[in-house]
């Protein structure tokens, strides 16, 4: 009985600390394989191209050890090439603070086997190097382990995305016709000034 | 005959001049008697050249206050425009892959145009009249707004924003406009109100552009496509405001260009001789780098503030936005208001009391600067910020308290030459600690406070010869026709060039503060040389 509490106990406060504790990347397991379409150097075109991404637990761990995973991200990270010069993209470890992924692909339950699926590059995707990671939470929704395209270092296997440049023929068009209105206009007026100030003298 | 003075009306107690008349070429000298033009029809009461002689914020009365709005509005719209990038940059920089070197340059770029289109947009004015200046300026810088739109690397859209700052000289047709429409007497609060007005525009900027960008992006657009739409609303104003200025605006109390022709050759200086008397007087050189660190820090920070409450606190485009606003839109109040003291503080004690309260509102502004900088809540972060922001906007008015007084001969040069230098210290400020990838903005907002600290000690060294300085009281032996009246050769005193002067010379006497007995002098007596 007595041990039985002590179990509970101790138990009940290692989960208070961990539910204080910050979670940090270093503190994560890489027990998901996790494996995506594009191969190396590709370059993909946001709003057109397609990425499919499958993942699993990693057999090779102990059983259970996925028995708090409740639910599985799936994020577009940036490479450290794309982090360089822009301190808005840094990659800190601990995770509430970390920048590296910042576009979400998807949000699914977890289940033990295997998981695809699909997802077209969206349009707000900026141009740069990547890699996809998958973040298994728990039912508090922290993150408890991890599972990642590359290699620990972030240099194996990364592939591009070419953004859309955002510009559009028919603001083009607005754009050059309201330059040139204002041009005119204000010519036309200096001009009319002119002619009534030598018609009038 | 008497003097026939509104009691109570600013500057009266100084009998005709408040010295804080920003006059550029071709504004005629302020008379000492300032009797009301009884045959005038203007709903404002005028002076004998139909100036205004009261300031009524309310009214639209053509001319006058007519003048005054399209004149703010104008510069307020400039101001928006330059500074409409800042908010949007989060988004921008992922469009156009920036690094930050790159967001950098662009807020560099976009203080740097106006340091020259400020020099010449004074010749502006003087040759097609403040009108034609500043509907040419804001109608020929339309179209670099609308370019936004065609941005496609960092190089295109540094040199757009370097474009669109050419616009913010329409802050030189507007002070300039304002004297041709206002006495005296009374242009000193209506220069501080109309720059402050203006100058809040960066801080509007910032709570229009995330605004526009939401609303478009609700409406279907996709973000990177957003901000470029988010850009004509912007370009649209200049043109809106160009028409107003041209279709409802006249260069004059009585009409237009040919009328200010006329009366223009009652001055009829030499431009090299003004030049050459601006730039030797020690004390322009110590202004432009003031201005630099009260105007110059607030452009940059108006660059800054938002990307930094959007990166260090992770706050959304919109919420970020709105927080860095209200560092531009204290300019409301705070911008007179530094004007004001300066008035209150030269009452007391003169023009040494001008020069301690802009060293002490300049150093606050520093100070709160670098505990933005060391901030790490929020709360404490948004109250420096606020702090900050009086301090450095109080400091600008306070600054534009003294400039008159520097030279008489060369006030329009002198005046420019600070406007420049304020843009100046914008784009160093930028260089020096928002470019670099080594440190983050916190800290660079945290050595820029130490900078504004540093370099606001050499008000210290300002040194007039009648009035004293900071630390060495004025000497009685050397009198103000003296100091101003250095500023022409025994020539040009022969012809008598140098009458205006003289008045201004007389009419400055109070800056010994209580010294003086003529600053006890009730308003209605008649001054003995009337």
């Amino acid at each position: 009985m007595a041990t039985n509490a002590c179990l509970v106990v101790s138990l009940w406060i290692s989960c208070l600390l961990a539910t204080t504790h910050a979670a940090t990347f270093s503190s994560l397991q890489r027990t998901l394989v996790l494996t995506a379409s594009p191969q190396a150097g590709q370059v993909l075109k946001a709003g057109e191209d397609n990425i499919t991404l499958a993942w699993s637990l990693n057999t090779t761990f102990a059983s259970g050890i996925d028995s708090t995973y409740k639910t599985i991200t799936v994020e577009l990270c940036y490479a450290p090439i794309s982090q360089k010069d822009r301190g808005w993209r840094k990659t800190v470890d601990e995770l509430a603070k970390d920048k590296t992924c910042q576009h979400n692909i998807v949000k699914k339950p977890y289940t033990s086997s295997n998981t695809t699926f699909t997802w077209t590059v969206r349009k707000d995707v900026p141009g740069a190097t990547y890699f996809v990671r998958a973040y298994a939470l728990d039912s508090a929704g922290k993150e408890v382990a991890f599972g990642q395209t590359t290699d620990a270092h972030k240099t194996t296997n990364l592939f591009e995305v070419e953004a859309i440049t955002g510009r559009h023929v028919s603001l083009d068009i607005a754009s050059a016709c309201f330059s040139a209105f204002s041009i005119v206009s204000l010519l036309g007026f200096f001009f009319m000034d002119k002619r009534k100030a030598k018609s009038s003298k | 005959m008497g003097d026939e003075k509104e009691i109570g009306s600013p500057g009266s107690s100084m009998h005709g001049v408040t010295g804080k008349e920003q006059t550029f070429a071709f504004s005629v000298a302020a008379d000492q008697t300032i009797p009301t033009d009884p045959t005038a029809k203007f709903t404002l009461p005028v002076d004998s050249e139909h100036k205004a002689k009261v300031f009524r914020i309310h009214s639209m009365a053509n001319p006058h206050m007519r003048t005054f709005h399209l004149s703010w509005i104008s510069f307020f719209t400039c101001f928006v425009s330059t500074f409409a990038a800042a908010p949007l940059v989060p988004v921008i920089r992922d469009n156009l892959n920036l690094t930050k070197a790159d967001i950098g340059n662009a807020g560099i770029a976009s203080v740097s145009g106006s340091i020259f289109s400020r020099l010449v947009m004074g010749a502006s004015c003087d040759l097609l009249g403040p009108r034609y200046a500043c509907a040419f300026l804001i109608m020929l810088t339309a179209p670099t707004v609308f370019c936004m739109s065609f941005v496609s690397s960092a190089g295109g859209y540094m040199a757009v924003r370097f474009m669109i700052g050419f616009s913010l000289a329409t802050f030189v047709s507007c002070q300039f406009w304002m004297s041709t429409m206002f006495n005296g007497n009374i242009i000193g609060l209506v220069n501080g109100t109309a720059a402050g007005w203006g100058n809040m525009g960066g801080g509007a900027t910032q709570l229009l552009m995330p605004l526009l960008f939401e609303l478009i992006r609700r409406g279907g657009a996709t973000p990177f496509t957003a901000w470029r739409i988010a850009f004509l609303v912007p370009g649209l104003m200049h043109v809106i405001m160009g028409l107003m200025v041209l279709g409802l605006g006249q260069d004059l109390p009585d009409g237009n260009l040919g009328t200010l022709q006329k009366k223009g050759d009652v001055h009829s200086d030499q431009f090299s001789k003004i030049l050459w008397h601006a730039v030797s007087n020690y004390r322009t050189w110590i202004f432009v780098l003031l201005y630099g660190m009260s105007l110059g820090v607030e452009l940059t920070t108006d660059n800054v503030i938002s990307q930094y409450f959007y990166d260090r606190f992770d706050l959304n485009l919109h919420t970020a936005g709105t927080i860095a606003a209200t560092f531009g839109m204290a300019n409301i109040v705070s911008r007179p208001l530094g004007g004001l003291m300066s008035d209150v503080a030269a009452r007391r004690f003169g023009m040494r009391g001008r020069l301690w309260n802009l060293w002490i509102l300049q150093t606050l502004g520093g100070v709160f600067c670098i505990c933005l900088g060391r901030a790490s809540t929020l709360p404490l972060s948004i109250t420096s910020m606020i702090l900050f922001s009086i301090g450095a906007q109080a400091a600008c008015g306070a600054t534009f308290g003294i400039i008159p007084f520097i030279s008489r001969r060369s006030l329009g040069v002198i005046s420019g030459l600070t406007g420049a230098g304020g843009n100046f210290g914008s784009g160093l400020t930028q260089l020096l600690f928002f470019t670099s990838s080594s440190y983050s903005t916190a800290v660079g907002l945290k050595l820029m406070g130490i900078m504004i600290v540093a370099c606001t000690l050499p008000v210290a060294l300002v040194h007039f010869p009648q009035w004293g300085s900071m630390f060495l009281a004025g000497n009685d032996k050397w009198s103000e026709e003296y100091y101003y009246g250095k500023e022409w050769n025994k020539d040009e005193k022969d012809r008598g060039l140098h009458h205006g002067s003289l008045k201004f010379a007389e009419n400055s006497r109070s800056e010994r503060g209580r010294r003086v007995v003529s600053a006890s002098t009730p308003p209605q007596s008649t001054p003995e040389c009337a």
